[in-house]
């Protein structure tokens, strides 16, 4: 197998005398596709934010691409990975035209405005677009950002939320694609559909890294239980 | 038709006919007058008019897209005001030697901009965009203080503070004191039209602006630096300026979008198309009670601020 893209060794991480995250291990190749679930505050955005290397602070072993991300230039950095927060904001009101002229000298080979259902709309200025059209322009420019998606590293976090079902579908046959063409996702979110898309689910709680494999086999009823406190039979019985 | 090309051509005509109406308007009415009127009087005062107006259009652009704040503006963040504690300072303590030395009146201008504007990102910054603006008044109020203590204590430069405090020093320019200043409001435009794109990422919020590449505190440090050095050299020429570094931005970003790379040139002409017609309708509406720029700017440009607050919900 190749050298994995990703692999954290030992992270943690403390702020404020608060540790968000507790000793994770986690290992991902290019092709994969990992979704990040826990719940609220259980520290899926900080471990994206850590891979991303927004946060210099962190302890353990880190390597993103062979460097440290901790230690990395952010030149060097935006070469390899992309990064879309939980909810994506801008200052100035630009026309979803100028996003890839932000972008300009970087060239990405697919039209991603277009790919994510915005080609109508491209003389529009966000304050004139829906919360769900705003989040898939963001997507879009995440991705137009990154060119060739081979060996690339994809930290979206939450990229289904707010969407609406079409284009949360897109959304999961887009992270398909981008795996088979050889970047490496990892997602972070509360949508179980979007984790049974994945080839890789990791559960968080309180910062430690509870469980990872396959969806099918990580997302059990006494996982879910043990998390999130829900009774998947006594759900099923009514 | 292009529409950028349009408007900056339009913009650049706008500009360069008011010059040629402000070098040809004076007391003694409509003319180009005599060598020495033109040339030691108007045009001194027309160069400096539009070197600060420069500096200040794409000084305010700057700051606002540096605190991604609609609302910031050198003169409302204290910058402006650091700048004129500090020539209050110099003149104060060392009156002798910036008489002698022209470049000195600058430097002491821009020790006490980047104090501000230090004092501004540790106490301001990265809160609430009210915070910025609140920690501005501060600064802005206690700035001022310094430049009445001053004025109070050293009967020598009393007069010439306040003109400073009122934005009324260019009436003062001559090249022997303003080309060092304008050189400087030059420079700094220039330079900060390089970062362009970073603040461009920066409105999608510091994280996203990093992850695509931007040195943050690098940004930054230069950011603050240059934005500074545009106040202070601006300071040098008219004194204390508001509302032009609000208002020359908000016009540009109007007509020709928020990218900044293509609004900030935009911001520095329509900056120096704003302050050299308050200065040139301040001196000739009423020739026998000349009104400063900053009187003329603050009376057009307060209601207007008040406006673009309303706007943007701030």
């Amino acid at each position: 197998m190749s050298n994995p893209l990703v692999q954290l060794t030992a992270v943690s991480l403390e702020i404020k005398g608060r540790r968000i995250l507790d000793g994770v291990s986690l290992t991902a190749h290019a092709g994969e596709i990992v979704s990040l679930l826990g719940p609220n505050g259980a520290g899926k955005s900080t471990l994206l934010k850590t891979i991303a290397g927004l946060l210099p602070q962190a302890t353990g072993t880190l390597h993103v691409h062979e460097h440290d991300p901790r230690t990395t230039s952010p030149a060097t950095l935006a070469a390899q990975r992309v990064y879309a927060p939980q909810n994506p904001q801008s200052t100035w009101d630009y026309r979803l035209s100028d996003l890839p002229i932000l972008l300009h000298p970087r060239i990405a080979s697919i039209d991603w405005f277009a790919h994510f259902q915005l080609a109508g709309l491209m003389s529009k200025k966000f304050s004139e677009l829906s919360g769900g059209e705003q989040k898939a322009a963001h997507l879009a420019f995440s991705l137009s950002s990154l060119g060739d998606p081979y060996q690339k590293i994809i930290l979206w976090d939450e990229p289904t939320n707010g969407l609406d079902l079409s284009r949360q579908h897109l959304v999961r046959t887009t992270l398909t694609q981008l795996a088979q063409a050889g970047a490496c996702v990892l997602v972070a979110t509360h949508d179980l559909t979007l984790a049974y898309a994945t080839t890789q689910t990791a559960v968080l709680e309180e910062g430690r890294l509870i469980a990872y494999g396959r969806p099918q086999a990580t997302l059990t009823p006494e996982i879910i239980q043990s998390t999130w406190g829900i009774d998947l039979s006594l759900l099923a019985s009514k | 038709m292009n529409r950028p090309f349009l408007i900056y051509g339009l913009s650049g005509l706008c500009l360069g006919g008011l010059i040629l109406l402000a070098l040809s308007l004076g007391v003694a009415g409509f003319g180009w007058g005599d060598h020495h009127t033109l040339l030691i009087l108007r045009a001194p005062r027309v160069v400096a008019a539009l070197a600060a107006g420069l500096a200040l259009g794409v000084g305010g652009g700057a700051q606002q897209g540096l605190f991604r704040n609609p609302l910031a503006d050198p003169g409302l963040t204290g910058v402006f005001g650091g700048a004129l504690a500090g020539i209050a300072v110099l003149l104060t303590f060392q009156s002798e030697i910036a008489w002698r030395q022209t470049s000195v009146l600058p430097l002491a201008a821009f020790g006490g901009a980047l104090l501000a504007s230090v004092a501004l990102v540790i106490l301001g910054n990265n809160k609430s965009p009210g915070r910025l603006l609140l920690t501005g008044l501060g600064i802005n109020a206690f700035t001022a203080a310094i430049v009445i203590v001053l004025a109070t204590l050293s009967p020598t430069s009393r007069e010439l503070l306040t003109n400073g405090a009122y934005g009324d020093w260019l009436g003062l320019a001559a090249f022997r004191f303003t080309w060092l200043p304008c050189t400087l409001c030059v420079i700094a435009s220039l330079c900060l039209f390089r970062f362009g794109t970073a603040w461009d990422y920066l409105s999608f919020g510091p994280e996203v602006a990093q992850t695509l590449g931007i040195n943050l505190l690098r940004t930054q440090r230069w950011s603050i630096l240059l934005t500074a050095l545009a106040a202070a050299a601006a300071t040098c020429l008219v004194g204390q300026i508001a509302f032009i570094g609000l208002l020359a931005p908000h016009l540009a970003r109007t007509l020709i979008g928020p990218r900044h790379r293509l609004m900030l040139p935009l911001a520095g002409i329509l900056g120096a198309t704003l302050l050299l017609a308050a200065d040139t309708a301040g001196r000739t509406l009423w020739t026998s009670t000349p009104l400063s720029a900053a009187g003329v700017m603050a009376l057009i440009g307060a209601p207007l601020f008040i406006w673009i607050a309303r706007q943007h919900h701030v």
